[in-house]
């Protein structure tokens, strides 16, 4: 009977979904057939894998063959069954064995001249495979470090069609080397550096170069000390950020800083992530696992699709999935459009992204620390009577009402920085902490709080929400007492109580105390205090 | 007292005759200023409807030139004709609370005689209170669009202790300042006045729609145009002479160096109204126009709501001249009896309350200016924490608040 089975997984998002590729050859005149749902990438397959096949010296069956690709409700896109398709049908004319061929995930698109070519999203979809019992997965040379991040599946690195075929039929490769470089997933990572890599990267496209001799560092920003302890909080607490000045006062230095006092990613959290890079193609090719928070920061003239994700056939991650277990910061965040802002708010509040289309509806991972950076004025020229900003006052009103309440309402920190004068930067000195000593202490504060949070669905103190945070963590009694003076001063409004009283879980976890004090309230306070209203 | 007129009252000939000029010309024209010095209302209304103008008399068209400009105001008031409504709809525009208010009547305010033939023809009014007791103690305060929070706290913290003591807050409706200074004022349960340059039931801005209605509530909102007209740019600069007019003195909180809250000081000074003008800082193009008329026109300089009631006392009303049933026409906010004891305690704790750490880092703050934290925590010997666990505390007390700088001490 010449059919054989092959397999390989279609990718939803993050989500792999186990595909069954059959390769069925019968009499007929010659010609391929692909049904199951495949789109225009994948319909070409036909002639990339005869090229392939036929240049690498195997022969073409001059029959009809027909190629299934099931579940057929899923939509399949792209090139990547390329490799599970010339095998399946090479299994079923006979040339390797079906067997071998029905043991292998594969993974890969084919060249004309049979070269096999790395995909993307290969960490989700042999995650995927491991999880359904595949032990053994086939990828492209370029995509094995990747692959073999995944522990328990036997990793099968080949470099052409040739390879694959000669590794199946237990052949040695033409020069009498192996045909295939195996490697154990989860234990020998090839191409991997050591875990002292860069401390501040992101593996982003837009991520800083690569860690020089000059990797930014919190204590630059002399001067700025209550910013400074605004980031410390928020990079503990996993609360959003809003920056407000004019340029020169250092909001975009800040935001960029904030990734070096974030703790590295665990183990769990490095998956998510990289799997997201990995579906985006942003992973860069030497660091498989993204373990350093990543720090997007998208031009303000960013779309919709750009920023959520999106696309018509793939849809790719956007930023803010790309941004997940890290920081999206958005400068000059009212310059962005209106309704790429407003999409924000959904996995603000989600922690995930919901694309809908037509054919698919896809998720993404989308927990972020949001950071705004705006001017008060679209010239930006505030300072002095003489120079002094020629906005109209609509003009003025409407620059910042451009970022709509609800998503101001998310933001549990802001600040307002202010030109430095020369008095308060020699103040600064004595207080000002190197990164890394900010660090330790934002990974301590971290620890607390996922303990405290055991069994919640939350990790970190920005996503408790008000309702949960009044119900079962209230401050020490007592603590509130400057609060409720200011409530009734007409200071901060109640739903202002709530932010403060969750920054003052923050603090808490900073200093080392089980539970808010008064002292961490007042301070609480006097960060939210520090925007002129 | 017109406010209890029934609203199936008919109005006079002569107010008729008023709305329908408010709907035909566009206040302070100057021709029909002129016509209504030596004509009456009516006599001028029918001269319209008969495009004839009434017999030549002194100060009217008695040259070629000014004949010659009598005949295009009358093009200029026959082109809007057919868009005056029916007279019922004229009278009856008291049932969707607007009433009309003109020179003679009981409660229209004798500060407007003051604009001689820029008197308004008559004026729209939406609320209940009474307009000529309102301005018999009031304080035009005006400033600008794009206020800065210093301006808005400072002109809402005026306006509330002025009405506190009685006295209405007249202003123009607008974004910023404006705004501040009503919603001070409503915070006060005081009376205040927004005078539109626009039909008193056409809201702008429009976010202002809830603002105005409170004010409706509480005082009234009044324009010289008629219901259901739009804004215009000139028309802005017209009414800003109604509001220097109906205040006992004007107060600019803010204005940049071109701001329209200057044409409103200009017309006050014009009128011989006293002047005021709050400073802020010099660095601040926001209080540009301030300074300017602090400097150039003679402004005062006030800084309280007390220093404003300073100036303008021997100017105002005797009480004894007021009408009666003070009540009802401030809606809780008689005068003395909602006046604070001791306006500068506000339930604040002494200094002598605070814990050592707090009571030293409002020692470090400066007394002129403001501090940055670090500068703060440095004079006080404290660290960073602390400083700022103590500013939050000061700050939530009302000791001290957010400045250009960092922290100040806070004027009480």
């Amino acid at each position: 009977m010449p059919l054989a089975r092959t397999y390989s997984v279609a990718l939803i998002g993050v989500t792999g979904h186990v595909v069954e590729i059959e390769a069925d050859i019968a009499n007929g005149l010659p010609a391929v057939i692909v049904v199951g749902l495949p789109d225009t990438a994948l319909r070409e397959a036909r002639d990339r894998i005869r090229a392939a096949i036929t240049n690498s010296g195997e022969e073409w069956p001059q029959r009809k063959i027909t190629v299934g690709l099931s579940p057929a409700s899923l939509p399949k896109r792209g090139s990547w069954f390329d490799l599970a398709i010339a095998i399946g049908i090479l299994a079923a004319a006979g040339k390797v064995p079906r067997a071998a061929a029905a043991g292998v995930m594969f993974f890969g698109e084919l060249g004309l001249d049979g070269r096999l070519r790395p995909v993307c999203g290969v960490l989700p979809a042999v995650a995927r495979a491991a999880e359904k019992g595949f032990g053994k997965v086939m990828v492209a040379e370029q995509n094995a470090a990747e692959a073999a991040l995944v522990p328990g599946v036997r990793v099968i690195a080949v470099g052409s069609l040739t390879g694959a075929a000669d590794w199946l039929r237990g052949l040695p490769g033409p020069d009498g080397q192996p045909a295939a470089v195996e490697y154990q997933g989860g234990q020998d990572l090839p191409g991997r550096p050591g875990r002292d890599g860069k401390l501040a990267s992101g593996g982003g496209a837009q991520a800083a170069g690569p860690g020089g001799a000059m990797a930014p560092d919190l204590a630059e920003l002399l001067g700025q000390s209550m910013a400074r302890r605004a980031a410390e909080v928020c990079a503990a607490g996993g609360h959003h950020l809003s920056l407000l000045g004019p340029p020169g006062a250092g909001k975009t230095m800040l935001a960029e800083r904030i990734p070096t006092i974030l703790p590295r990613l665990d183990r769990a959290a490095a998956f998510e992530v990289t799997a997201v890079h990995s579906v985006a193609g942003t992973l860069p090719a030497q660091v498989p696992l993204l373990e350093d928070p990543p720090f997007l920061a998208p031009h303000h003239t960013a779309t919709k699709a750009a920023i959520v994700g999106g696309g018509s056939g793939v849809i790719r991650p956007g930023s803010a999935s790309l941004a997940h277990r890290g920081v999206l910061f958005l400068d000059e965040a009212p310059e962005f459009a209106r309704d790429v802002l407003d999409a924000l708010r959904q996995p603000l509040e989600a922690g995930e992204v919901v694309v809908a289309r037509s054919g698919i509806t896809t998720r993404f991972p989308a927990r972020f620390t949001l950071v705004l950076a705006s001017n008060p004025c679209p010239c930006a020229r505030v300072a002095g009577p003489s120079e002094g900003c020629s906005c109209s006052p609509a003009t003025r009103r409407r620059y910042l009402g451009r970022i709509s309440g609800p998503l101001l309402d998310r933001v549990d920190v802001k600040i307002e920085l202010e030109p430095v004068s020369r008095k308060e930067l020699l103040s600064d000195r004595t207080f000002s902490e190197s990164s890394l000593t900010v660090a330790r202490r934002v990974a301590q504060a971290r620890q607390r709080a996922a303990h405290r949070l055991q069994g919640t669905p939350w990790r970190l103190n920005g996503e408790v929400p008000g309702s949960a945070l009044r119900r079962t963590w209230p401050p020490a009694p007592g603590s509130l007492t400057v609060l409720e003076r200011s409530l009734d001063r007409g200071l901060i409004t109640a739903r202002g109580v709530v932010k403060i009283v969750r920054v003052a879980w923050t603090l808490a976890d900073l200093a080392g105390r089980p539970r808010p004090t008064r002292d961490d309230c007042d301070a609480a306070l006097g960060l939210w205090l520090g925007v002129r209203r | 007292m017109s406010s209890g007129r029934s609203p199936r009252e008919h109005l006079s000939e002569e107010k008729l005759a008023r709305a329908a000029l408010t709907y035909l010309a566009e206040p302070g024209d100057p021709a029909l200023g002129a016509l209504l010095a030596i004509c009456s209302p009516a006599e001028v209304l029918a001269a319209i409807k008969a495009d004839m103008l009434p017999g030549t008399g002194p100060g009217c068209g008695d040259t070629p030139a000014s004949r010659a400009a009598l005949d295009r105001a009358l093009g200029r008031w026959r082109a809007r004709l057919p868009t005056l409504p029916h007279q019922e709809r004229l009278a009856g525009t008291s049932r969707d609370g607007i009433r009309l208010s003109c020179p003679g009547d009981a409660d229209w305010p004798g500060a407007l005689d003051q604009l001689g033939q820029a008197r308004p023809y008559a004026l729209w009014l939406r609320g209940h209170t009474d307009l000529r007791f309102a301005c018999s103690r009031s304080v035009s305060m005006v400033g600008s669009r794009a206020a800065t929070s210093y301006g808005g706290h400072v002109a809402g913290e005026i306006a509330a202790d002025l009405g506190e003591r009685g006295w209405t807050v007249v202003s123009g409706g607008a974004y910023g300042i404006d705004a501040a200074a009503h919603r001070g004022a409503l915070a006060a349960e005081a009376v205040t006045i927004a005078v539109l340059a626009c039909g008193v039931d056409y809201p702008y801005p429009a976010g202002h729609a809830d603002l105005f209605a409170a004010i409706a509530g509480q005082g009234l909102v009044i324009s010289e145009w008629p219901p259901g007209r739009h804004p215009a740019r000139t028309r802005f600069l017209v009414r800003n002479r109604v509001i220097a007019a109906l205040g006992c003195g004007t107060v600019i909180v803010e204005a940049g160096e071109r701001s329209g809250a200057l044409n409103t000081a200009r017309h006050a000074a014009t009128l011989g109204k006293p002047l005021m003008a709050v400073p802020g800082p010099v660095t601040s193009a926001q209080s540009a126009g301030c300074h300017r008329i602090i400097r150039d026109w003679g402004a005062s300089c006030v800084t309280r709501a007390a220093d404003i009631i300073e100036l303008l006392s021997p100017l105002t009303v005797p009480d004894a001249l007021a009408p009666s049933g003070l009540d009802a026409l401030a809606p809780g906010g008689g005068p003395g009896r909602r006046s604070r004891p001791d306006p500068d305690a506000g339930g604040t704790p002494s200094r002598d309350d605070l814990d050592p750490d707090s009571a030293r880092v409002l020692d470090a703050l400066p007394t002129r200016g403001g501090a940055g934290t670090s500068t703060i925590a440095v004079e006080a010997g404290v660290d960073l924490d602390t400083v700022l666990r103590c500013l939050g505390r000061l700050a939530g007390y009302g000791f001290i608040e957010r400045c250009d700088r960092g922290w100040r001490l806070r004027r009480s």
